[in-house]
C-alpha cells in the first residue's frame, strides 16, 4: 500500500510565462470582442481558431524574435516581438521555464491600429503587457 | 485626618506585601544515577535511511552509520556519517544529488535510571552538520507552442552545513543491542549561491531552499563492551602508577 502510494508521485508541469494582449477597439478605446485565429508563422499548429477574444496570450519562442500571422474577423495582419529571454527556475520537481523583456514590437495595420507596451516583462504572473487597438469592422481594411 | 489616613495607608501597604510570599528557588533535586551505566561504544545503523522515498518528494535514499559513548554521567557524545542521495526524473527535468555528510555532538540523557542495569535513555541532543555535495541536471526541458528546448547542466560541487536539536529514545532489547528513533530539527547555516541552478538538495538536510527542516531516523545500535577506563587502570597499574588504589598502614594501638 505505501509502495503503491510512493509510486504515484505527481510533478506539476514548469510555469509558462506568456504575453498578455488586450483587444481595444481603436474607436472607442473600450474592450473588443473579435473573431480571431492566430498562428506563428513557421509553426503547423494554430493558436487560436475563430475564438472570440477580447484578451490574447501569446506564447514566445526562445528566439530573439517572435512572428505570428493574426487574423481578425478575416483580416489578416502579422505581429512580430522583439525581445530578450532568460531561464528561470521554478524547482527541480517542476523544472525550467523562460521569462522575456519586450524591446519592441513591429505590425502590419491591415486591421491593427496601433500596438503599445504597458508592460515590458513577460513572466509567468501573466499581467497586461501590451495593448492592442484594432480598428472597428466600418472602417474596414486598408 | 492626616496621621489617620496615612496610617491607614501604612497599613494597606503591610497588608499588600504580606500577601505577597517570597518567589520559591525552585531546587532540582540531585540525580541519584550519577553514574556511567554504559561501558563501551555504542555502534549503530539507521535503518529509516533506505527507505526515505516513502515519506519526501523524489527518490531519496542512502544510509548513516553512528557512534556513540557515555563518556561522563548522562552525557553521550556522538558521531554520525552517511551517504544521502537524490534523484528526481520527470518529463521536464533529470536530476541528481549526493553527497557523504558528518555530523557530531551530545546528547543529555533525561530519563533517570532506576538501577545500574536500566540502560534505557531518553534523551535531547545537539549536532553540527556538514557535507561536501554535487549535484546535475543531466536533462532538462521547456516545451512550449514554439517546440521543446532541452539542455544540461554539468556538475556543481558546493558545501553545506547546518545545526540540529533532536529528542530521542534508545532501549536495550537484549543485552548490548539497542533501538531507538529521534526527531530532529535541521537549521541551516548556510547556502551557497551556485548560480542557475540554485542547490536544491543538501544531503544530510534535505531540501536546501528551506531554512529549516524537520527529520525522523530510526536506527539499531550494539554496544561494543569495551570498558576502556578499566583499560586505562589496568594500563597504569602495569606502569606502576595506581593513583586509585590507596594503601592504609594499620598502625598497633599503643596501649
Amino acid at each position: 500500500m505505501i509502495t503503491a502510494i510512493a509510486c504515484k508521485e505527481v510533478f506539476e508541469a514548469p510555469p509558462q510565462a506568456l504575453l498578455k494582449a488586450a483587444l481595444l477597439n481603436s474607436s472607442t478605446e473600450e474592450s473588443d470582442t473579435s473573431t480571431v485565429t492566430i498562428k506563428g508563422i513557421g509553426i503547423d499548429n494554430t493558436l487560436y481558431k475563430d475564438s472570440s477574444l477580447t484578451e490574447i496570450l501569446f506564447p514566445l519562442s526562445t528566439k530573439d524574435t517572435s512572428k505570428f500571422l493574426v487574423s481578425f474577423d478575416s483580416v489578416e495582419d502579422t505581429i512580430t516581438f522583439i525581445y530578450e529571454t532568460t531561464m528561470e527556475y521554478a524547482s527541480m520537481e517542476t523544472g525550467f521555464y523562460n521569462e522575456f523583456k519586450l524591446h519592441g514590437i513591429t505590425f502590419s495595420k491591415n486591421r491593427i491600429d496601433s500596438i503599445a507596451i504597458t508592460d515590458s516583462l513577460v513572466t509567468k504572473t501573466w499581467n497586461e503587457n501590451i495593448k492592442l487597438y484594432i480598428r472597428p469592422l466600418s472602417s474596414g481594411s486598408n | 485626618m492626616r496621621i489617620l489616613s496615612f496610617t491607614f495607608v501604612l497599613c494597606l501597604l503591610a497588608a499588600i506585601s504580606y500577601g505577597q510570599k517570597e518567589p520559591q528557588k525552585k531546587i532540582k533535586p540531585k540525580r541519584t544515577d550519577n553514574y556511567i551505566r554504559m561501558k563501551g561504544i555504542r555502534l549503530g545503523a539507521d535503518i529509516s535511511r533506505p527507505f526515505q522515498n516513502l515519506w519526501t518528494k523524489g527518490n531519496r535514499y542512502g544510509s548513516e552509520f553512528s557512534a556513540d559513548m557515555e563518556l561522563w554521567p548522562n552525557l553521550f557524545p556522538a558521531f554520525e556519517s552517511g551517504i544521502d542521495i537524490m534523484k528526481i526524473k520527470t518529463d521536464y527535468v533529470d536530476y541528481r544529488s549526493s553527497g557523504s555528510y558528518s555530523r557530531f555532538g551530545i546528547d543529555y540523557n533525561l530519563l533517570q535510571a532506576e538501577n545500574k542495569n536500566d540502560k534505557n535513555i531518553f534523551y535531547v541532543g545537539l549536532r553540527y552538520g556538514f557535507v561536501l555535495a554535487r549535484q546535475q541536471v543531466n536533462s532538462y526541458s521547456i516545451d512550449s507552442y514554439w517546440g521543446s528546448t532541452t539542455g544540461r547542466f554539468g556538475n556543481q560541487n558546493y558545501f553545506a552545513h547546518w545545526g540540529e536539536f533532536l529528542l530521542g529514545i534508545k532501549g536495550e532489547i537484549v543485552h548490548n543491542f539497542y533501538m531507538g528513533w529521534t526527531i530532529r530539527g535541521k537549521i541551516r547555516l548556510d547556502n551557497k549561491d551556485l548560480g542557475m541552478p540554485p542547490a536544491y538538495f543538501i544531503p544530510g538536510y534535505g531540501k536546501a531552499a528551506k531554512g529549516f527542516n524537520l527529520d525522523f531516523t530510526y536506527s539499531v545500535y550494539y554496544n561494543l563492551p569495551w570498558d576502556f577506563r578499566k583499560s586505562i587502570d589496568r594500563k597504569k597499574a602495569a606502569a606502576g602508577v595506581s593513583p586509585k588504589i590507596t594503601v592504609t598502614k594499620k598502625t598497633p594501638n599503643k596501649k
